[in-house]
């Protein structure tokens, strides 16, 4: 693959001619359609539902079913210092977990990316963490991993001075962050590595002959160049990171208290244990509103990515 | 500046395989513009990468300025490369491409900047230019901006790897000259690789031919054509080609066109000597001279190019053989099918032995 | 003149120095990132009592009994996950060819923002609407039922599998669509003998991806399955006992859940790679 940064090049578009027949724009619209649809209905119609009872007080556990009652679901929202807790805590997560999963998946990538012996079963042990259901990364590392009684993790950091740390007990967030990170190292790491196999070797070459070793090299023409890939890594990642639910769930179960609890276990807790509908509607609304205000900056940044990508073609 | 020695230089690239450079020996003067040329898998390129520390020697070793740097890195070789396809930063302007070997040097900004633009200049290269991305230049541009990254390192040796053959004729045509004018501007030692033996004539001081990783001759481009040492080098140079024909051996001389026909003194001798009842003849189509009807050589037309100054007449020769390609006037040349009569001085045939291809001579 | 030796001399530090340094380095974060699982695959195979111990066992009798009480009562769940998995990927697949297709080869003066409108669809958290999702799905009869869970997940994947599709479709050489267009073909035809072809091990890598995230998906099945559409996922939390030692059950109810992934992950490592970097690395 060879990127081309040039942002002037102009997409792979037809240019349609004008006065094209309305039935030729129509058919090229088609195919996109079922997909389109399917997407909208059942992504947005459970939002709407959502925004409909944002607004009604309704509790599962109460009869009587649901009754109007304007924006006092938003006030309790809003003033539920768990529910700003979670936010907090979300973003803090989501950030470091991205960033350090991208710091480790660059070093890994470099790593992996020459020759050496045994290359391709170390690239496979990597991919490892990548693979392992939430569920079940979750679960051992709380159980065999991190137990303060007879966790791994403890028995290996004994010649260091460490004695039984119950660690989802007094560094819950970390282990909770330390696990994310385990899991989405390996998808920054293929994605950086596919942007340092495309840089060309002459350009390489050309900086060898120009006098520059190995950390010039890198920091002058290797990291320009994985920029974008960087960047999609990141876009990526956060998407995916935000939602995380498994761990939160399974290791500490949003606590000690509510130390671990991000928004998406928020909002679980208040559907499954509190039964308010309405309040976890306006939560809900709420938590899209802010995701769109942050995604439409991430979509700048996308939008460059996207430029990158269609000038592949 | 410096001279550059190749020392049985060579290079292995699979336990086994042949090599793709084989105990290269060659001696470039100091300021002189040496061209290697060869056919694709000659190891031209390769001679050039490991002049240029890219490529490790496994046996024998090279010379730079009298000084072995056959495990030196190529940063500390003290020589600059202009790459086939320019191997420009993308990231960085066209200034900072120049610069960037000046930086690595810690060369202070401001003398940076004016040899950039001192290199820039000398290249014809529009001062708007340096803050574009090379992207948004043409190739001829780039080609330029990438041998500016060579001039401004005012190195000991310049090494280019087939810089013209991604222009299109006409800019290869300018590019060729101003290449070879501003070698002897500068007049820093160059080693150049092309596949085009047109571009090694017409630039080289000296050429090394090459074929499958062995030096077959080195010499002026006048030497090469008048004075090939084996039957590749004078199958290579030369266009349009020598024709070259197995041709028996008899007494007279040897049987071509349908007459028996002398061959020059030396390699008469050297043929008998060797006890050859056939061997390999060498005319190039520049020395078939057409003769109304009176030459020794007879044949039939098949074939006319005319290419306006000159015409190029494919020519069967009576007594079977392959066809030979001769160089006639352009204004009226014969026709298709129109028979026709060559002369040939002696001294303008070449022999060579039919097996090893070495050119018989005294 | 100096001497030349015909040979060359001594490096400071010989180069094969150099590359097991970093063959090590390699391998030691390689095998840092490993060591959880293997952990976990260790422990699987310990009796109950060897699991818990200080410090940990890492001699013992293997046994495949913990494997065995784990599997008990997995098979419904297996079967839910496999139809699950599979089915909403070939529904991914259906839908999000075609529209991969107006999105790359024919696209829409609008296409920018179709794409980007999938993309968003992903950024929205689907925890936020799980209370009424969750009342939907009563009201249409569809809580704890594979149909529901299928919906889903393809909502889940559609977006990512576009993106991928359309990403390998982009590198499908113009000339190539070109000459079918001369040859004749229409549109769907142009389609089907031209570009799947030529993208099948895309359309591998993307299905491959589509079947990892569905087969690992808890938080939906959690919500809105309870018996007759939980999936591994929730057999793997449901042999969490409340009180008891369970270590090394544990382990092997992971090891299974995760194996499958695992195991084609492994196998399918190209494909899976060439997916996840858009296509970039073959």
């Amino acid at each position: 693959m060879t990127v081309v940064e040039d942002l002037a090049v102009p997409p792979r578009t037809e240019v349609l001619p004008r006065g094209m027949g309305r039935r030729e724009r129509w058919l090229r619209r088609l195919p996109l359609l079922p997909a389109l649809i399917y997407v909208v209905v059942v992504t947005q119609i459970p939002f709407v539902v959502t925004l409909w009872y944002s607004f009604q007080n309704y509790f599962w556990d109460q009869p009587g079913g649901a009754h109007f009652t304007g924006l006092s679901n938003y006030k309790t929202v809003f003033t539920s210092p768990t529910f700003r807790g979670s936010l907090v805590r979300s973003v803090v997560m989501t950030v470091t977990a991205v960033i350090v999963a991208m710091i480790l998946g660059v070093a890994l990538a470099v790593l992996l990316d020459r020759k050496f012996f045994g290359r391709g079963v170390a690239r496979t042990l990597v991919i490892t963490p990548f693979l392992v259901m939430p569920a079940a990364a979750a679960l051992v590392w709380a159980g065999p991993m991190l137990d303060p009684n007879f966790g791994l993790l403890n028995y290996l950091l004994a010649p260091f001075g460490v004695h039984h740390v119950a660690w989802l007990s007094t560094h819950a967030l970390g282990s909770v962050i330390v696990v994310m990170i385990w899991q989405w190292t390996p998808f920054m790491t293929l994605i950086v590595l596919a942007g340092l196999q495309s840089q060309p070797t002459e350009t390489l070459e050309a900086a060898k002959v120009d006098g520059a070793g190995a950390l010039a090299t890198f920091r002058e023409l290797t990291l320009p160049h994985l920029r974008p890939y960087i960047e999609l890594g990141i876009l990526l990642g956060s998407i995916y990171l935000v939602n995380v639910f498994d761990a939160v769930r399974l290791m500490t179960n949003g606590g000690p208290g509510t130390s671990t609890t991000n928004l998406p276990f928020y909002l679980y807790q208040e559907v499954n244990n509190a039964f308010d509908v309405g309040g976890a509607a306006a939560a809900g609304v709420v938590t899209v509103i802010l995701t769109i205000i942050v995604a439409s900056f991430a979509l700048r940044m996308f939008a460059r990515v996207f430029q990158f990508e269609e000038a592949r073609a | 500046m410096a001279n550059v020695r190749y020392l049985s230089a060579t290079r292995v690239f699979s336990k086994g395989a042949p090599p793709a450079v084989d105990a290269l020996d060659l001696d470039v003067k100091d300021g002189e513009f040496m061209v290697l040329v060869g056919p694709s898998g000659s190891g031209k390129t390769t001679a050039l990468r490991m002049l240029a520390g890219l490529e490790p020697i496994d046996r024998g070793g090279v010379e730079i300025g009298e000084r072995d740097v056959t495990q030196v890195p190529p940063k500390d070789r003290d020589i600059a490369m202009v790459f086939q396809n320019y191997a420009l930063y993308p990231q960085k302007t066209v200034a900072e491409n120049m610069g960037f070997a000046l930086k690595m040097q810690h060369v202070p900004r401001a003398d940076r900047d004016r040899r950039v633009r001192e290199a820039a200049r000398l290249l014809d290269l529009d001062e708007k230019l340096l803050d574009r991305k090379p992207k948004q230049l043409s190739g001829g541009q780039r080609q330029r901006v990438a041998m500016g990254r060579a001039i401004v390192r005012e190195p000991k040796v310049f090494l280019m790897d087939e810089p013209l053959s991604n222009l299109d004729a006409k800019l290869r045509v300018q590019t060729r000259s101003q290449i070879a004018e501003l070698q002897r501007r500068l007049g820093v030692t160059t080693v150049y690789v092309t596949h085009d033996q047109v571009e090694a004539m017409t630039m080289g001081h000296r050429v090394a031919v090459l074929r499958e990783g062995r030096l077959q001759q080195c010499d002026t481009p006048r030497q090469l054509y008048d004075n090939p040492v084996n039957q590749f080098v004078a199958g290579f140079i030369g266009s349009p080609a020598m024709n070259l024909q197995t041709v028996p051996l008899t007494d007279g001389g040897v049987q071509l066109g349908g007459t028996t026909f002398p061959l020059p003194a030396a390699a008469g001798a050297a043929a008998k000597q060797a006890g050859l009842k056939e061997l390999v003849i060498g005319i190039r189509p520049e020395h078939l001279h057409l003769a109304d009807g009176s030459g020794e050589l007879r044949g039939e037309v098949l074939l006319v190019e005319e290419l306006g100054a000159d015409a190029l007449l494919h020519v069967r020769l009576a007594g079977a053989g392959d066809p030979v390609v001769a160089r006639a006037e352009g204004r009226r040349p014969p026709a298709q099918g129109q028979g026709v009569t060559f002369h040939v001085q002696t001294d303008d045939v070449f022999a060579f032995h039919p097996v090893t291809g070495a050119r018989l001579a005294g | 003149m100096t001497s030349t030796t015909a040979r060359p001399g001594p490096r400071r530090v010989p180069r094969w120095v150099g590359n097991v340094g970093w063959a090590v380095l390699a391998w030691a974060v390689a095998l840092a990132f490993f060591t959880p699982v293997l952990w976990m695959a260790i422990t699987a195979f310990k009796p109950e009592s060897a699991a818990e111990t200080w410090p940990p066992q890492f001699i013992f009798k293997p046994t495949l009994a913990e494997f065995r009480l784990a599997i008990t009562g997995m098979g419904p769940f297996l079967v839910h996950s496999i139809i699950a998995t599979v089915g909403s990927t070939v529904l991914v697949l259906l839908l999000g060819v075609p529209a991969a297709y107006a999105l790359s080869v024919y696209p829409v003066r609008a296409w920018r923002d179709g794409l980007f409108f999938f993309i968003s669809t992903k950024m929205l958290p689907i925890v936020a609407v799980i209370g009424p999702l969750y009342v939907i799905a009563l009201h249409a009869h569809l809580l704890d039922s594979l149909g529901l869970l299928i919906i889903l997940y393809t909502a889940m994947n559609l977006p990512l599998a576009i993106w991928m599709i359309r990403s390998f479709m982009l590198e499908v050489p113009n000339e190539l669509l070109e000459a079918a267009r001369l040859d004749g073909a229409g549109r769907v035809r142009e389609m089907g003998s031209v570009i799947l072809p030529v993208i099948s091990p895309g359309l591998v890598s993307t299905a491959l991806i589509c079947m990892i995230f569905a087969w690992n998906e808890l938080f939906l099945a959690l919500n809105l399955t309870v018996t007759n559409a939980a999936t591994m996922p929730m057999f793997l939390i449901s042999s969490v006992p409340q009180e008891g030692l369970y270590i090394a059950h544990l382990s092997a109810a992971a090891l299974i859940a995760s194996i499958p992934v695992i195991i084609i992950g492994w196998l399918a490592q190209r494909s899976l790679v060439r997916g996840l970097s858009m296509g970039a690395i073959k």
